[in-house]
């Protein structure tokens, strides 16, 4: 058994292989077992969330600004966003269905954005949040994560149904396309960003001023 | 592979070099930047032309729904409908997309599709569910750019892409002509009407015609057009002529055309050439009709029947028509005389005849006056009572010339038509008049009082029958007649007492029973009598018991 503070694995020069979970010596460079490169954290990782966010934040303005339904019914062409569709349902009365859209399609995806970027922020030491607080963020990111598709899904499934001709389409439209990706967008922002660096920036934070110069002995 | 032997677990410091500067993801932000900004510009800035047409009303016409369409290929929608400042029209905002803009250009015309039924078409019925469209109909190529228009309130019924001719017909009057009405030729249905507009100051009706390409060289200079519309009934002075024209015709009106029996074709007519329409197809054919020369004629009798247009003939053929009918024609006062201008056309006599009459004073109308040419009024239909002017040779015709009234030169005109049957009547009256009326009167009158003495010596016989009639009645009315029956019937009841004594109940017929059988009886006896007397004569002396007879005795024993 180790005392003290735990030693962390990459203090001691291992890193876990991203493809078989090997642990093994950095300086071996791949993985013993599978020739997968190894690194300590995910290269860029804080990069990579930041410019998939920015895209996914780029396309969220024209996913909500442009059509994405096209409906003919009867020779009667609508064209509905997704705030025209969720005002439409709450103007109807099926408040519900408004709030899920609402949630599903604007809040999530946007919440989404706004969370992964603080929480870059807190990896690169630019906001400096309580550790409870950075895990709550990152466990709400996650659950966010699987909810942001329900409207893509819903979307494919009306149009593929809907094709009566003449009498009643569905076509998506160029905001289908731009939602889809942000979502896609963000959920590769968040599989890029590595929830280590937090907890590295809170040690680095409790031990030294400097992580560059503290280096734990063993 | 944990069995593997390590290396000894080296100082290693995480990494937390600064991250590069640049890293390859950084193209994913960018490629979504310009994908987004792409969308927003293709839906929103990238938008073609937009528009402005001017409807009677937006019926139908709904903002961001209703399409416009070009051969029912979407090439824009309406973005905008608004009142017009002086509420009279409505502006519709049209945005086009962006490759339609070559559309919008001078000439282009805009309507509105929505159901239309009449008895010529049933249109549009696709907008009855999927709702009314605006039809562009793109103005000819290499117009000039125009972003303002006016739209049509009627469906243009040929798109101008369509190949074919297309005239201009004008009429006095509209009839029953419609957009959409057919054009036939020979009967044969070769266009329709496309749109009929009020001329200027509302004096002509101008149609606007389509004539299909493959029927476009029907269509000459010398093509005349006429209504067809409705049912066509004429009595003229060769009877009663019914004329229908198709049963959609009928209904909804039509135009014919055709090239007058003997004129030339001419040139083939070319688009926007404009063509008089006329009323129906006589006055279609008469309208070669060039008249030019006028004369004046002066009737000494009623023109009551004869009117403007009235024809004029030479022994039947017409060759000019009534243009005047009015006092003012004769400057000089006081001259009862009807004064009747006639104009006649040259053309339409024999080419020699035409050639020589050139002027209303030529030698040749001189010397056929001289030959007793004369006008005059004869009657077309005894129906209707129409007049025509009738040029004729007059062999008795008093001797007359041309003469000069005006500014117009006189044929001299002879009384005739109703004229002529007035004198024939006054001939036949005359002769009634010469009759020997006065004696047959007097012949009538002695027969009367023949008549009168026979009249008188028949009710004296009358008077007889009547006295003979009042002493029967009289006898009648005596009480010892009238008693008569009475007596009869008392006659008859005593004659009835009396038949039923005699009767089987009566006492006559008992005594009379009685009476025969005594008889009967005595005559039985009177029988025996004589029987007695036949077997034994002396009888009648000694008896019967003391007859010679054996008397029969019974056989002995024997039985």
């Amino acid at each position: 058994m180790i005392r003290g503070p735990l030693r962390k694995a990459a203090a001691c020069g291992l890193a876990g292989c991203h493809t078989c979970g090997r642990v093994a010596p950095v300086a071996l460079g791949r993985c013993p077992r599978c020739d997968t490169r190894l690194h300590l954290r995910k290269p860029a990782s804080v990069q990579r969330s930041l410019a998939l966010m920015i895209a996914a934040a780029a396309l969220y303005i024209p996913s909500h600004l442009l059509p994405v339904m096209t409906v003919v019914e009867l020779g009667d062409v609508s064209h509905n966003t997704i705030i025209s569709g969720m005002l439409q349902f709450w103007s109807d009365g099926a408040y519900p269905m408004a709030i899920v859209i609402f949630t599903a399609s604007i809040l999530i995806p946007f919440l989404k954005i706004v969370t992964l970027c603080w929480l870059c922020a807190a990896a690169t030491g630019r906001v400096r949040p309580s550790p409870a607080m950075l895990g709550k963020m990152y466990w709400f990111t996650e659950l966010l994560g699987r909810w942001s598709m329900v409207d893509i899904f819903v979307l494919g499934i009306v149009v593929s149904l809907m094709q009566l001709g003449n009498y009643m389409t569905i076509t998506p439209g160029p905001g289908a396309l731009a939602f889809a990706a942000v979502v896609v967008l963000t959920m590769f922002a968040a599989m890029s960003f590595e929830p280590r660096m937090l907890w590295d920036r809170l040690d680095e934070l409790a031990t030294a001023p400097d992580p560059n110069t503290s280096q734990p002995k063993s | 592979m944990s069995e593997e032997p390590l290396p000894p677990p080296a100082a290693v410091t995480p990494e937390f070099r600064a991250a590069q500067r640049w890293h390859i993801v950084w193209v994913v932000p960018l490629v979504a930047l310009v994908l987004g900004a792409w969308l927003i510009y293709r839906n929103f800035a990238a938008q073609g032309p937009v528009a402005t047409v001017r409807f009677d009303t937006a019926d139908g016409i709904f903002a961001g729904k209703t399409e416009v369409r070009c051969r029912s290929v979407k090439v824009g929608v309406v973005r905008k409908v608004k009142l017009a400042d002086d509420l009279k029209s409505v502006l519709t905002y049209l945005e086009f997309d962006s490759d339609a803009e070559h559309l919008l250009r001078s000439g282009t015309r805009f309507w509105v599709v929505k159901p239309r039924l009449s008895v010529t078409e049933f249109s549009g019925a696709e907008t009855l569910i999927t709702g009314a469209y605006i039809e562009l109909d793109p103005g000819a190529a290499g117009g000039d750019a125009q972003s303002e228009f006016i739209g049509l309130e009627t469906p243009s019924t040929t798109s101008r892409g369509v190949p074919g001719r297309r005239l201009v017909l004008t009429a006095e009057d509209a009839g029953s002509l419609s957009v959409g009405s057919p054009i036939y030729y020979r009967g044969f249905e070769v266009g329709r009407i496309e749109g009929r507009v009020l001329g200027e100051e509302g004096l002509k009706v101008t149609f606007a015609a389509f004539i299909g390409e493959e029927y476009s060289h029907l269509v000459t200079a010398n093509t005349r057009f006429w209504n067809t519309s409705g049912i066509d009934i004429s009595a003229g002075a060769d009877g009663l002529k019914l004329r229908t024209p198709s049963f959609q015709a009928m209904l909804s009106g039509g135009v014919s055309f055709g090239v007058t029996v003997g004129d030339e074709a001419g040139k083939p007519a070319t688009d926007g050439m404009t063509f008089t329409l006329y009323r129906d197809e006589d006055s279609a054919r008469h309208s070669g009709f060039n008249p030019t020369l006028k004369f004046l004629l002066l009737f000494d009798q009623t023109v009551r029947g004869l009117t403007d247009k009235a024809p004029v003939e030479f022994r039947g053929i017409m060759i000019g028509r009534v243009a005047d009918i009015s006092f003012d024609l004769v400057p000089t006062a006081g001259d009862t005389r009807i004064p009747v201008l006639i104009a006649i056309d040259p053309a339409l006599m024999r080419p020699e005849s035409a050639r020589d009459l050139t002027t209303t004073d030529s030698e040749f109308l001189k010397a056929a006056v001289g030959d007793g040419l004369r006008a005059a009024l004869k009657t077309g239909s005894l129906i209707t009572g129409t007049l025509f002017v009738d040029l004729d040779y007059y062999d008795d015709a008093a001797p007359a010339e041309l003469g000069k009234s005006g500014e117009f030169t006189t044929i001299p005109t002879v009384s005739s038509g109703l004229a002529q049957l007035e004198a024939k009547l006054t001939a036949i009256l005359d002769k009634i008049q010469a009759l020997p009326i006065d004696q047959t009167m007097a012949d009538i009158a002695a027969a009367a009082v023949e008549a009168k003495t026979t009249i008188v010596e028949s009710r004296a016989t009358l008077k007889e029958i009547e006295t003979t009639a009042a002493a029967a009645r009289k006898t009648l009315d005596d009480p010892a007649f009238r008693e008569l029956p009475t007596d009869l019937r008392k006659t008859l009841e005593k004659l009835q007492k009396s038949v039923a004594s005699i009767g089987p109940d009566g006492a006559v017929q008992g005594d009379l029973l009685r009476t025969l059988d005594e008889l009967r009886a005595s005559l039985r006896s009177l029988k025996a009598m004589t029987t007695t007397i036949e077997e034994k004569p002396n009888s009648l002396l000694f008896g019967r018991d003391s007859s010679g007879n054996p008397t029969p005795k019974a056989p002995r024993g024997g039985r």
